[in-house]
């Protein structure tokens, strides 16, 4: 892992949460190199014992936030909130979650009930 | 998958034969080894004068596959990509970590550059039919207002309202946008920030990542695969890949006194999956993972490109001892009993794809029956048996037959 040229960017997240290391690295490398992504920037989610990654699609303007997690985790709805809360609130937040074989599922959770857009 | 799509017009290399005999032939061989058999069967051979006392002549061709094991995303990372390709190619092990299956990744880095894609890859098909089906749910949206608003204006004027027509899955087509079967992505917008102009050389960061199942069975089985530590770059043995693996699932950055507590435990994860994966391989099948699909893996008649997979395998680890569930330090998903609303959800989802959904019973044995120290080696996996109970949604007034 310490191999991969993404390692350096997140060298400062990494090493203190070990148990979610590996799915950060993933979502990280997934959102930068296959889908992308514009300026990127990881934050540190202490509440979570993780970090997050914020960025944007390529071609548009709004900031998202994409939280990973691993398949083994169970989280809860206050885990939730206080992700929320720390990365100030954003109207919906993403959650990518890691399988061993590197596929990520990408779940787009907001707070309170949202009308689909079509 | 989605039943409706747009109907596309016949491609001479489209699904037809030629795009089926191109598979077979790259996809020829089941797995990774390679059974020789010397030619020339017209004179006496020492294969031939061997085969009269029973004995083959068979040369077994092994390609010798080296990979990292890391532990943190909790797989073997295969950075050869001759050697990638010979392991997805030969029996569908693992995914390119930037791709949806194959790894794919520099292909369409350089495609997006050119601009002129011959070839459109697997992701670059998935853009393509997103984009045709957002455009379809507009178009839609779009006549449903025109419907509503049709319909008051017919309501506040007292007479009847002329129909629109609602554009359905089944008879809506795309309309030829601008640019025909190309990737609709741009050469500056696919080329990243840092150098709009010059042509950067792309290097390849993509790896093939295999499940510690898939590697565990390739080179346990088929002694193809050599897997190097992380940190000192060396093979290791099947001893310590063995214990490696088990260990991968144990907390990191444990205190070594404490460690003992995920020892000599037959519940470890890897154990449990393992089980279910050498089970289904071993009969034949090509397993997947099925995070899509909200199960644990998906089973291929041949693999991924031939045809969907029939099977959704849900692993359902059951304890022979209750007192060892007591004592885990591991939280196995699925163990205790589940609900009726969760089975429902997943038969639900699954049928929707047409695939059938495959409870997998895989039995720990109890710590009071079988000595832990069996677990020191792959032989302790005798001691899981694997049941299956195969799920159908029955519906009475439906199946009358």
């Amino acid at each position: 892992m310490e191999a991969h040229p993404s390692h350096a960017e997140l060298s400062h997240v990494l090493p203190k949460y070990p148990k979610t290391a590996g799915s950060l690295l993933q979502t990280y490398n997934d959102l930068k190199l296959a889908q992308q992504w514009e300026a990127l920037e990881v934050l540190d989610v202490p509440s979570c014992a993780r970090g997050a990654v914020k960025g944007r699609r390529p071609n548009t303007e709004d900031t998202l936030f994409v939280v990973p997690c691993s398949l083994a985790e169970s989280l809860n709805i206050s885990w939730f909130h206080q992700a929320f809360h720390d990365l100030g609130k954003p109207p919906h937040v993403y959650l990518a979650i890691n399988a061993d074989d590197s596929n990520i599922v990408y779940y787009k959770l907001s707070p309170g009930i949202v009308k689909p857009a079509v | 998958m989605s039943l409706i799509g747009p109907s596309q017009p016949r491609k001479p290399s489209g699904k037809g034969g030629a795009h089926r005999a191109e598979n077979n032939r790259i996809y020829a061989n089941p797995l990774p080894l390679l059974f020789i058999t010397p030619g020339n069967t017209r004179y006496i051979s020492p294969h031939r004068v061997l085969g009269l006392f029973g004995l083959s002549g068979v040369r077994i061709e092994n390609p010798h596959c080296e990979g990292v094991l890391d532990p943190a995303t909790r797989s073997v990372w295969i950075t050869n990509s001759k050697d990638a390709m010979i392991l997805w190619r030969r029996g569908f092990f693992g995914k390119g970590d930037l791709s949806r299956s194959e790894p794919s990744w520099y292909t369409r880095q350089v495609n997006a550059r050119k601009a002129a894609g011959k070839y459109l890859t697997s992701e670059e098909i998935r853009e393509k039919r997103r984009k045709e089906r957002q455009q379809f749910k507009l178009d839609r949206s779009k006549a449903l207002a025109e419907a509503a608003a049709e319909k008051e204006a017919a309501f506040a004027e007292g007479r009847e309202a002329s129909t629109v027509a609602i554009p359905s899955g089944a008879t809506w087509k795309p309309q030829p946008a601008e640019g025909l079967s190309l990737p609709s992505v741009h050469p500056e917008q696919g080329i990243p920030e840092e150098d709009p102009i010059e042509e950067d050389p792309v290097e390849e960061v993509e790896h093939l990542q295999l499940t510690l199942q898939e590697a565990f069975f390739l080179l346990w089985n088929l002694d193809c695969l050599t897997v190097l530590d992380s940190v000192t770059d060396e093979a290791m043995g099947l001893k310590s890949i063995w214990s490696a693996f088990k260990r991968v699932y144990h907390p990191p950055g444990i205190a070594p006194n404490l460690s003992s507590t995920y020892d000599g435990r037959f519940d470890n994860p890897f154990l449990v999956h393992y089980a279910a994966y050498h089970y289904y391989r071993s009969l034949g099948w090509v397993v997947k993972g099925g995070i899509k699909f909200c199960v644990d893996y998906l089973l291929y008649k041949r693999g991924p490109v031939f045809a969907h997979a029939e099977f959704a395998i849900v692993v359902l680890p059951v304890y022979e001892d209750p007192e060892d569930q007591k004592t885990s330090p591991f939280d196995l998903n699925n163990a205790s009993p589940f609900s009726w609303t969760w089975l429902s959800t997943i038969n639900r989802v699954n049928s929707q794809v047409q695939k059938t959904l495959i409870l997998t019973y895989v039995t720990i044995p109890a710590r009071s029956r079988v000595n832990p120290e069996v677990l020191s080696s792959p032989a302790a996996l005798s001691h899981y048996s694997v049941r299956e109970v195969v799920l159908r949604r029955f519906i009475p007034a439906r199946m009358r037959d």
